[in-house]
């Protein structure tokens, strides 16, 4: 094909048009009476470089760029192939730095800068409502001020809301609890979503007493139907309805949990659901297109001041505040991220320090192939882009490799889905692809340009005239500067690491005031519908716990409303036998208690005594906190509480020690306990056993079967395994930190240890003369070891100013430390000095213990 | 008269006396230098190092376009001939060239 002169795609060969030139001047020679040979020769002379025009014409025909492009690639590939020990050094460690780099960004992409998944997912708010007077944050809002907020406004394009509820479904052989989210008319439409099987609730099915119908997850269809599309129509069972099945939902919908399995209507027209001061939904809205937060902000707070005026309590006592979505969903964990990415970044830079300090040494050996291009006519800029294409062959490569760190570090982020949110779409995709591509091009720039620059300095002549490295400069300051870039980055890393384990050295020595050993957790479903019969229901969690009592094994049962250790706080507002408080608010953490709670937790009784069974709600106990800050020297038994903003109020019956409940790394604060067994229809049980809680959890599933065989037990696990579940985030922060913190360390070891050996290698002939002067070797030892540890002093105190500016962004992850912790702070340094003087000690006597006489004969 | 070394010829003047040459009606490479030679009485000898190149680049600029054919000897050879878009071109460049050379001509001229 090639060859074929006619084929129109072989315009570019030139050969057979060279071909018949030549033929035609030999002609020429013969007719002047050459001999055939001769002629040929001459006709061969006289039509000169062929290779050349062939490669003008080329360069014609193709890019420039692409031609230079594969020039130095393939310039780059020999350059790898003739040092494979120190090409598989660099890319292995770009591999790492690269790979942790991208692996944190794949995180952060898809966690905190892409939208949700939703259509227009930037335009999804959620919406609050909060009391203005006791800012009491109480979230949910009531079903008929959502649909006047909805009615009303001007900058959604519609607001709808959820609540969830942990009901048991009994259509199949035994109760499955199954978690259902109870919707708001239009809840789909404003998250943007349909089903991927059958249909949206109608109208009709949005209203009370409408037909009946529900959408099940993906997952529950899989689970329950095998994936087949006959279960469109199916009726479920679930707690005290029937419902008929009219869509499946996709596979990645999620909203509002990941533990969603069912939606239903919740209808703003029902009878029971027409007070005002009822309190339901979690509120989301979207936003019309164009429309900022603050305009949604200020258009909102109109209708709610609009609604007080029409309604007056509790409307008039009610702010709005509008948060974006993705902030509701993202929740604390994007500090964590930021903070992973700022340290594979800087481990990162040390890495590009690191393998800058290698190349400079590699260009400086290079200094004659150098000089001899510079005499073959190449300028500079070809050279430096030479090098350049060598580095981004390399950093490619690195990139390359680090793709499949990345995506054994996806894998792990998918492990994580209970603490991350967002984590099943963390994924390897062309985002992240490109992202290593930049950071191999940035590499490349950062490792790159100074040895290159540096390189191609010297005037050529000035090189080749010297034709020896005798006269090589030794001093090599930008060297020394690398090392102590390293050792500085290292040293910060070290600082932040060193935190966060001292914070977690402190937390595990906190006493939490409580003992979570030995303590079973789980929960039986139920419905806030019940909560119509409230009594009815502390009948039931107060008969299982007596059954549970009763059970061998179990020392005593108890239920709470948030898991202690666990939860988050609810600040209440408090007046105390009635009066104002004029001088300083009463305010503690409100938490319910049924009977046997203190003593399945091991929280001590100080005064009076603990919550007992009763039906009444009107017992309360309080922590010591709280009855040393608010009522001094006197005793708080027999007083009156009211909450500020509640119709009820409780007597003070006992007091309790303090106990961790918050989380076991926020100190106890003033703690109001409500004496009641059912806070809502699914509460949390504590369970104490005599042995390993796990083991009991059988029994404890069939005793409560027999109990109530229509509800199912769910969430079943020890007490320690919630305390770790929190602690997870902080754990692996720290752990990866420390692994980062020491990678960096090693890395900068490594440049340190491979900085002196280069200087030991390049002084040889002047320690060679000094020692034949009568130097002697611990001399010549002392003088590289100080060269080596002056650069990690130095850069010591760099990384240690560094340390201080940087370790205030970790203030909120810290512990018991303060961000200047003094014993951190000595111990890296002492670190960092053992280790550089380990790292620099090797090549010091290795350059000492050099033979005189061989070094100088070979002048 | 010596012949002119490569370097003396002005830059694009080689474009100008390719185009003219193949404006005379298609030729191949070898009968392009032969021209220009016998034209310029032996003062104009182009290498084929840039001859080729040459050729290729205006033939990539769409100015000549080139076609396999026999050449007299029966032989296959690539024949180049001017496009209409190159007929512009050499018009111009004649232009161009004219004025130069005329500019020149009354520099050099002039007496001291």
């Amino acid at each position: 094909m090639k060859n074929d002169p006619r084929n129109p795609g072989a315009r570019q060969s030139i050969d057979p048009e060279i071909a018949h030139h030549i033929d035609l001047i030999t002609e020429d020679f013969i007719a002047r009476g050459l001999s055939p040979e001769e002629a040929r020769r001459r006709a061969l002379v006289e039509f000169g470089g062929r290779e050349q025009i062939r490669q003008s014409v080329r360069a014609i025909h193709t890019s420039v760029i692409a031609e230079a492009v594969a020039f130095h690639l393939k310039a780059a590939w020999r350059f790898l192939r003739k040092s494979p020990g120190f090409s598989i050094a660099v890319i292995l460690t770009l591999a790492l730095g690269i790979g942790a780099n991208s692996a944190v960004f794949s995180a952060i992409d898809a966690v905190i800068l892409r939208p949700l998944p939703y259509p227009g997912g930037d335009r999804l708010t959620v919406i609050y409502q909060h009391d203005i007077q006791s800012r009491d944050a109480n979230r949910f809002v009531a079903p008929q001020r959502l649909e006047d907020w909805n009615r009303l406004n001007s900058t959604f394009s519609g607001i709808s809301g959820y609540y969830t509820d942990d009901l048991s479904e009994l259509s199949g052989p035994l109760p499955e609890k199954v978690t259902e989210a109870l919707v708001a008319p239009r809840f789909l439409q404003v998250l943007g979503v349909s089903p991927v099987l059958g249909r949206d609730f109608t109208p009709e099915e949005e209203r009370f007493k409408g037909p009946d119908a529900i959408l099940i997850s993906y997952g529950f269809w899989q689970r329950r139907f095998h994936g087949d599309p006959e279960a469109l129509g199916k009726r479920l069972h679930v707690g005290s309805f029937y419902n008929t099945i009219v869509g499946v939902m996709p596979r990645d919908f999620h909203y509002p949990n990941r533990d969603v399995d069912l939606w239903a209507v919740s209808a703003p027209d029902a009878p029971f659901a027409q007070k005002r001061t009822e309190t339901w939904f979690t509120v989301i809205g979207r936003m019309k297109p164009g429309i900022q937060l603050k305009q949604a902000q200020a258009d909102l707070s109109r209708v709610q001041i609009q609604l007080g005026r029409q309604y007056a309590r509790p409307d008039n006592e009610l702010s709005v505040e509008i948060v974006p979505m993705k902030q509701t969903v993202i929740g604390a964990v994007g500090s964590s991220l930021w903070l992973l990415y700022g340290s594979v970044s800087l481990l990162l830079l040390i890495a590009c320090s690191n393998i800058a300090a290698l190349l400079l040494a590699r260009t400086a050996e290079r200094e004659h192939e150098i000089s001899i291009r510079f005499s073959l006519g190449a300028s500079r800029r070809t050279i430096i882009v030479q090098l350049l294409a060598e580095v981004l062959g390399l950093t490619l490569l690195g990139a390359v490799a680090g793709l499949a760190v990345d995506a054994a570090a996806i894998r792990g982020f998918h492990l994580l889905a209970r603490t991350l949110p967002r984590a099943e779409e963390i994924a390897l995709n062309w985002r992240i692809a490109l992202y290593s591509l930049a950071a191999a091009v940035a590499t490349t720039l950062l490792c790159g340009l100074v040895p290159a620059m540096r390189g191609t300095r010297r005037g050529l002549a000035q090189v080749i005239a010297q034709g020896s490295r005798a006269q090589v400069s030794t001093r090599r300051p930008l060297q020394w500067t690398l090392v102590g870039v390293q050792v500085a980055l290292a040293v910060t890393l070290l600082i932040g690491s060193g935190l966060l384990l001292r914070s977690l050295q402190e937390l595990s020595r906190v006493s939490p005031g409580f003992d979570p050993s030995h303590v079973l957790t789980l929960q039986v479903s139920g419905s806030w519908g019940e909560t119509s019969d409230i009594k009815g229901v502390v009948q039931r969690v107060d008969r299982t716990l007596d059954g549970l009592r009763t059970l061998p094994g179990v020392v005593d049962a108890a239920t709470t409303d948030e898991i202690p250790g666990a939860s988050w706080a609810y600040p209440f507002e408090y007046k105390i036998d009635g009066h104002d408080n004029i001088d300083r608010r009463v305010l503690a953490d409100t938490r319910t208690a049924s009977s046997g709670y203190f003593n399945v937790l091991g929280i001590p009784l100080l005064a009076g005594e603990p919550c007992r069974e009763a039906s009444t709600t009107n017992d309360l106990v309080v922590n010591r906190s709280f009855a040393n800050l608010y009522f001094g020297a006197r005793s708080p038994v027999g007083h009156l509480l009211k909450p500020a903003t509640d119709p009820f109020q409780g007597q003070i019956r006992g007091v309790v020690g303090d106990a961790r409940e918050q989380g076991l790394n926020t100190l106890p604060t003033p703690t109001v306990y409500v004496c009641v067994s059912a806070p809502n229809p699914f509460p949390n049980y504590l369970i104490r056993t005599q042995g390993d809680p796990a083991q009991m959890a059988d029994t404890i599933r069939r005793r409560i079967h027999d109990l109530e065989p229509a509800r199912s037990v769910y969430a079943i696990m020890p007490l320690t395994d919630h305390l770790a579940d929190a602690a997870l985030e902080n754990r692996l922060r720290t752990m990866l930190l420390t692994l980062f913190a020491a990678t960096a360390v090693s890395l900068a070891c490594i440049g340190l240890y491979g900085t002196l050996s280069y200087l030991g290698r390049l002084r040889q002939r002047e320690v060679g003369v000094r020692l034949a002067l009568g130097a002697m070797r611990s001399e010549i030892v002392k003088r590289f070891l100080l060269q080596g540890l002056g650069a990690a002093a130095i850069g010591c105190a760099l990384g240690i100013a560094l340390g201080v500016g940087l370790s205030r962004y970790l203030k909120g992850m810290l512990y018991g430390v303060t961000a200047l912790d003094p014993i951190t702070y000595s111990g890296v340094v002492g670190i960092i000095l053992v280790v550089a003087a380990l790292a620099s000690l090797i090549p010091s006597l290795r350059a000492s213990q050099i033979e005189p006489v061989r070094v100088l004969r070979q002048e | 008269m010596a012949p002119l070394e490569k370097a003396d010829l002005l830059q694009g003047t080689l474009d100008l006396l390719i185009l003219k040459v193949v404006a005379l009606g298609p030729v191949h490479g070898y009968g392009i230098s032969q021209r220009i030679r016998q034209i310029s009485d032996e003062v104009l000898q182009v290498q084929q190092g840039s001859l080729y190149p040459a050729l290729h680049r205006l033939e990539k600029r769409g100015l000549i376009a080139a076609d396999w054919g026999e050449s007299e000897k029966g032989r296959q050879a690539r024949f180049y001939r001017l496009s209409s878009k190159g007929r512009k071109q050499l018009a111009a460049e004649e232009e161009t060239w004219n004025r130069l050379s005329k500019a020149v001509s009354l520099i050099l001229q002039t007496v001291p």
